[in-house]
């Protein structure tokens, strides 16, 4: 599921020698080239990715798909604006925020209030036990429950911050583009958000132990 | 103990003066704990936090929480849609383009309707039936526009995001 950035001329594969997976770049640029296979590996790479920021930006699979499959065609129409030697991650990131972004704002317009009902951390994050110990899954997977459930609590603008960094692993580099910020005030804006998220932990009283 | 600060991240700003708002109340500038905990700090900010925590146990506590709750955060899997939940979408901009133009195109014969309207109504008799359509019409019209632009209006202040490109 990592979109990988890699150098954009392929290697050419040796007689008899099995290709070896393309990268992003090359995909994209055999895409513009008219090539359905590498659009719809590209678009295979490209789904999953755009369905989880979506998904954690707006904490509804419906409209986290909706987004994703927007998105993907957004990316697709303007594959030729695409610079493959930056990656595809930062191109697609961008496009599914701002489409998240849009969707907030209708929601906002429009009044529409979730129901929390819907927003159960228990139908979003799958239980694969990804910790070592026989008890420290579950007890991790509760944390992450509680994590994501006090993470809905916060401000749009501290959600969106802590997503791209504790659940997307973006540099801070990386944030500073998409936000269009200074990147010293990433590193004030994350801490404010991390501290949002530590309050609304030890409120409910669920401070985690590390 | 997080990673020592990579060269790239030499960018990240040296914080400004030190205001008493770390979690031990000294004077302290607390966000670059979590710089420190992403390894984005320069060098000497690094040090300055590694010399801070070395006597500060409230602030050596709460780095290791946040360390505990991005740990948590970024291990966390989700449930994935399955491949068929896909639309088959054409990807080409090819309904993107008809929707557009269908757009534009329904515009203009509005504005040509209304027009024609209002032009018949000016030049000759109309019936009272012919008069409620066209002016029917265009109020629903006038009132459909004023009320999306008074919603757009009174969330602009507050929109953080008119900025942003599509």
């Amino acid at each position: 599921m990592t979109l990988t950035q890699a150098p954009i001329e392929p290697a050419a594969a040796a007689p008899g020698e099995a290709a070896a997976p393309r990268s992003d770049a090359e995909l994209v640029l055999a895409a513009r080239r008219g090539s359905a296979a590498a659009a719809d590996e590209l678009a295979r790479r490209c789904r999953q990715p755009a369905y989880l920021l979506a998904l954690q930006l707006l904490r509804d699979p419906d409209d986290a798909l909706d987004v994703a499959q927007d998105a993907l065609l957004r990316f697709f129409t303007h594959l030729d604006r695409v610079r493959p030697e930056d990656g595809v991650k930062p191109w697609l990131h961008a496009i599914v925020r701002n489409r998240s972004r849009d969707l907030l704002r209708r929601r906002r317009v429009r009044r529409i209030v979730r129901s929390l009902e819907s927003d159960r951390p228990e139908d979003r994050i799958d239980p694969v036990d990804t910790a070592p110990g026989p008890h420290a899954g579950v007890e991790r997977r509760e944390l992450q429950e509680r994590i994501w459930r006090a993470l809905g609590e916060l401000t749009e603008a501290q959600r969106e911050i802590l997503v791209l960094r504790d659940y997307q692993d973006l540099t801070y580099d990386e944030i500073a583009t998409l936000l269009r910020i200074p990147l010293g005030t990433v590193m004030s804006r994350l801490h404010r958000a991390r501290r949002a998220l530590e309050e609304r932990l030890a409120a409910a009283g669920e401070v985690p132990h590390a | 103990m997080p990673e020592p600060a990579h060269p790239a991240a030499a960018g990240v700003p040296r914080s400004e003066a030190p205001r008493p708002d770390a979690p031990c109340g000294r004077r302290f500038p607390e966000e670059l704990l979590s710089g420190f905990l992403d390894g984005v700090l320069t060098q000497s900010d690094q040090q300055r936090v590694r010399l801070h925590l070395e006597d500060c146990p409230s602030c050596r506590a709460q780095v290791a929480e946040l360390a505990g709750l991005r740990e948590a955060a970024l291990t966390t899997r989700f449930v994935l849609p399955a491949d068929d939940q896909w639309d088959e979408r054409p990807r080409t901009g090819w309904s993107r383009l008809a929707r557009r133009t269908g757009f534009t195109l329904l515009v203009l014969w509005f504005l040509a309707v209304a027009a024609a309207g209002l032009w018949g109504l000016a030049t000759g008799p109309a019936s009272v039936l012919e008069k409620v359509m066209v002016l029917g019409g265009l109020a629903a019209a006038a009132l459909l526009f004023a009320s999306v632009l008074a919603d757009r209006l009174r969330t602009l202040p507050g929109d953080r995001y008119r900025g942003v490109q599509k």
